[in-house]
């Protein structure tokens, strides 16, 4: 039996003078966790860590109980989607989904099967035996999943999953990152969206630096933050009028109408309440077409938790 | 995990890199080492062959040629012999002490003829024969120690040693260069069964490559010859010549391709260890005993039938650089190198164990 934990204790990793991560300490629970940060900030060290391409420095890194230094079992269990192609030259993407399974000592007949009902989840079967130098990047990234999911993991790691994909297969494998973690298993993934995240995640690490910034549920996180504005861009008719009734709310700290007068760019302290405010608005007959979240970007999220040093 | 099911495992990775190794834009200069002692022979083969039949045209009895004594006549021997297959006449005035110029002149006088096997070569000083000389149009005891030559300094020492650089050391390096090694690493497999797929790999295109370029050669350079000569030949020393050239390169290709994967796992840059193992190499004629045993050319040496040859007017240190190291037994050798491949291969699993994947500081 093991551990239902993906646990970091104490890990530090250098490439040669330059910082990796430093000192993290971490226990990574079941379900889907994101791995929040700017370029170089650190994610995809970890996720080597976890898959044993890397090694810390100090430290240790178990994954449901198995040492990274044992690819045998450890990769029986895990499933890692890389930002890199990985697959062999002039293979097609059925030869490289295949490939890992023969590898994991599926029979020849089950490696084909397992593999096709793999490329089918992320609508790769029409494509699956083209080379994989001549996929986009949309289908490069989706035979990648492919090999990650095919052995059926308990651990997927996924590395800026969703870059390249068109909507449609999107919100599909947002399902089925979903459909993995509802089993128990960890979907551990890296992005540098915000809204992303925040709409699929069960838990987020902000990392900075090679630092851990923050950790836990995003909204957990977002409370952490609590002292700092939300930022809301509303688009309506009634611009003016609108922006008069808002300001007239306490945690309302700024408001901006935008030049062609059919905008909004509003501060506020507090996002139920201005969520309240904004339904009363609405039910007093005012037209609000949209409301987007401005600031739920890494970069405000940096500013907010690291003061913009990034 | 039985070891059915590595075995499995390993030839899973070498069927994959077998067509990387042979088929990648880096094998091309290999191809071209293995082949090059190839195109050497056969090219002699067909020039010795085309002046064969040039030179066949018109062939003398040898008993009639050998009849011929300095001091015959240029007519006396074209009496005797017939028209010549080359015939030139040059003059030359003699000039004096003082450089002034005599009344005599010489008029020298060349003929060339051929009796089958040899060329004649008649070289005539007013008419009168003042020299005769015979050379061998193919000689096979010659073309053998030239092949000799050319598989010790060349083959063993450069072309396999280079070859199995670029194939060996791609083989981990090549993929962290493409960025395709965490493919393998990912995979459900020990590190070692990883190695050992990769050397597999590696080490059948090299033994095919390198030993077929041998084989090629040498029966290239038995094909011009003599027909009966070359039949006596297979039917004597010829396979067992074949048989250890070509084991002497596929042994060639174990100890070197050990040595440079293991080169690959633990240095990125190709140079340094192709100059220092060159050099060691190089040098093991004239190191002590128990170090020239850490040697894969002095295993691999020993394995060639025919010694190579050693010009006695090379300078010293060009001698002493070329001279194989005191030779063991043919078991011994081939023991001696496959242990040493063990003990190459047995660090280099140690350090693929170790290695990490980390393409953004390559």
């Amino acid at each position: 039996m093991t551990a239902p934990e993906v646990v970091f204790d104490g890990v530090s990793k250098f490439y040669g003078e330059v910082l990796g991560v430093n000192r993290i300490t971490l226990r990574i629970p079941s379900g889907i966790t994101s791995l929040v940060g700017p370029n170089g900030s650190g994610k995809t060290t970890l996720m080597n860590m976890m898959a044993g391409l890397i090694f810390p420095d100090c430290g240790s890194v178990t994954v449901r109980g198995l040492s990274p230094r044992d690819p045998e079992r450890l990769m029986r269990i895990t499933g890692y989607a890389t930002q890199y192609d990985a697959a062999p030259r002039g293979s097609t993407g059925f030869d490289f989904v295949l490939t890992g399974l023969l590898l994991a000592g599926y029979p020849e007949r089950d490696a084909a099967a397992r593999a096709g009902i793999a490329l089918d989840r992320v609508r790769m079967t029409e494509a699956a035996h083209r080379k994989v130098a001549a996929y986009s990047k949309g289908m490069r990234q989706r035979v990648r999943l492919a090999q990650a999911i095919a052995h059926d993991p308990e651990v997927l790691i996924l590395d800026e999953p969703l870059n390249g994909l068109d909507p449609l297969v999107r919100a599909e494998t947002i399902a089925l990152f979903r459909e993995f973690a509802a089993q128990g298993r960890h979907v551990i993934l890296s992005s540098h969206v915000l809204g992303e995240v925040d709409l699929i995640s069960d838990q987020v690490i902000l990392i900075a630096n090679g630092m851990i910034v923050a950790e836990g549920e995003i909204r957990g996180v977002r409370e952490e933050i609590h002292e700092h504005p939300s930022q809301y861009l509303i688009r309506c008719r009634d611009a003016s009028r609108i922006a008069s009734l808002l300001f007239e709310q306490d945690h309302v700290t700024e408001i901006k109408v935008q030049d062609d007068r059919l905008g909004l760019m509003v501060m506020t302290r507090s996002r139920s309440e201005f969520s309240r405010a904004l339904t009363r608005i609405s039910l007093a007959g005012h037209t609000v077409d949209s409301v987007v979240a401005a600031d739920e970007n890494m970069d405000a999220l940096y500013e907010y938790l690291i003061g913009g040093d990034r | 995990m039985s070891f059915s099911f590595r075995a499995r495992q390993i030839w899973i990775v070498a069927r994959l890199q077998l067509g990387r190794v042979f088929f990648s834009k880096r094998s091309f200069w290999v191809y071209l080492l293995a082949l090059f002692p190839s195109v050497i022979f056969i090219g002699h083969g067909i020039e010795a062959k085309i002046r064969r039949e040039r030179l066949g045209r018109r062939v003398v009895m040898p008993a009639a040629i050998e009849a011929v004594r300095e001091g015959d006549t240029d007519e006396q021997v074209l009496a005797r012999l017939g028209r010549p297959n080359a015939d030139n006449t040059s003059s030359r005035r003699r000039r004096g002490k003082g450089g002034e110029p005599q009344a005599n002149e010489i008029v020298r006088r060349y003929m060339q003829y051929f009796d089958g096997a040899r060329r004649w070569e008649l070289n005539f000083e007013a008419g009168i024969l003042q020299s005769k000389r015979s050379h061998q149009l193919l000689d096979f005891e010659g073309d053998r120690q030239v092949f000799a030559g050319v598989f010790q300094y060349f083959y063993l020492r450069l072309a396999i040693f280079f070859g199995c650089l670029g194939i060996f050391m791609n083989l981990f390096r090549g993929e962290m260069l493409d960025r395709t090694l965490h493919f393998w690493f990912l995979a459900p497999a020990r590190r070692e069964v990883l190695l050992a797929g990769k050397y597999a790999a590696g080490l059948i295109a090299a033994v095919l490559i390198f030993t077929g370029g041998a084989a090629l050669a040498f029966i290239a350079m038995v094909w011009p010859h003599d027909a009966a000569q070359a039949q006596a030949f297979w039917q004597t020393q010829g396979p067992s010549h074949l048989f250890w050239y070509s084991a002497a390169a596929a042994l060639g290709c174990v100890g070197y391709g050990s040595v440079f994967l293991a080169a690959g796992l633990l240095l990125r840059n190709p140079i340094i260890p192709a100059i220092t193992i060159l050099s060691w190499e190089s040098i093991n004629g004239i190191l002590p005993a128990v170090l020239q045993k850490l040697s894969v050319l002095y295993y691999v040496q020993s394995l060639c039938p025919v010694p190579a040859p050693l010009d006695e007017k090379a300078p010293l240190l060009i001698r002493l650089l070329s001279a194989p190291a005191e030779p063991p037994s043919a078991a011994l050798a081939v023991l001696g190198l496959l242990g040493v491949t063990a003990v190459v291969l047995l660090a280099a699993s140690r350090a693929v164990r170790r290695l990490e994947v980390s393409y953004s500081v390559d």
